[in-house]
């Protein structure tokens, strides 16, 4: 008995075909049968020319590589953010220093009187209020109101 | 706040304002001069209160103000206000001569009145 090719459908691995076009195939030991569809895996030449070591190796190469990538990508854009961030701190210092300058160089007066009035308008009508303004002051005021009437 | 009773702070205040004189001749003005009882009355009020020659002047003589006033809540009120002083004595003055000197015959007999009622209070 002569074993010659084992592998009878190299290259198409996985590719099913239809129960009508396979059923020659029925006889390979190793078809494995899916819904009805034979998967035909060719798993002599795969272990043939790929140790499993190798495979390792080869998937750990790739995942290093993408974990150094990832990596750079990562500081890249970490140092970027970074940058953005400072000159902005920058912006707001500069800004801050200037504005207290100003501040210091400003003469800030409130009449709080003014202001009192304004929050409370009948304030202004109190007899206390009143008294301390001068009577030509109060003359207008009391002319006011007269026309106020009219 | 009603604009009455933005008059009657004014006619207070200038009840207690310092500058005395510029104040009695404002109240005098305005205050005697309103076509309102109410503001009339706090007027004489007012200038009773300070108790001077001048300010008693005004509602002691004058015809158809204080005590002459045709409002007879005015009038009453300025009666009341003379009785309540503490000092009446330059009330009582300007009342005697009035009733003494005064051209007008209404006013003499009204002084008079008032001064009784002074006499008996006191």
């Amino acid at each position: 008995m002569q074993i010659g090719k084992i592998s009878l459908h190299t290259g198409k691995t996985g590719k099913t075909t239809s129960n009508l076009q396979t059923k020659n195939l029925t006889t390979n030991p190793f078809g494995v049968s899916f819904k009805g569809n034979v998967i035909q895996a060719d798993v002599f030449e795969s272990a043939e020319k790929k140790g499993i070591t190798q495979n390792i190796g080869e998937k750990s190469k790739l995942f290093a590589s993408a974990v150094v990538s990832g990596i750079n990508n990562f500081n890249e854009s970490f140092k970027s953010r970074m940058n953005s961030i400072v000159s902005f701190g920058k912006k707001i210092t500069t800004n801050v220093f200037d504005t207290l300058e100003r501040i210091g160089n400003t003469e800030i007066t409130i009449d709080m009187e003014k202001v009192k009035n304004t929050i409370f308008p009948n304030r202004q009508y109190s007899v206390k209020q009143l008294a301390n303004k001068s009577v030509e002051d109060l003359k207008s005021i009391w002319q006011d109101l007269e026309t106020e009437c009219i | 706040m009603e604009r009455i009773d933005k008059i009657k702070n004014i006619i207070q205040a200038l009840g207690e304002h310092k500058d005395s004189q510029a104040a009695i001749e404002l109240l005098t003005e305005f205050g005697t001069n309103s076509a309102e009882d109410e503001i009339r009355e706090l007027t004489a009020q007012a200038l009773i209160k300070k108790n001077t020659h001048e300010s008693l002047r005004v509602v002691l003589i004058s015809k158809g103000k204080g005590i002459n006033d045709l409002s007879a809540r005015v009038a009453m009120t300025s009666i009341n206000e003379l009785l309540s002083l503490k000092d009446k004595t330059e009330a009582i003055k300007i009342l005697d001569d009035t009733i003494k000197m005064h051209s007008d015959e209404e006013v003499r007999n009204t002084a008079r009145s008032v001064r009784a009622l002074m006499t008996f209070a006191s």
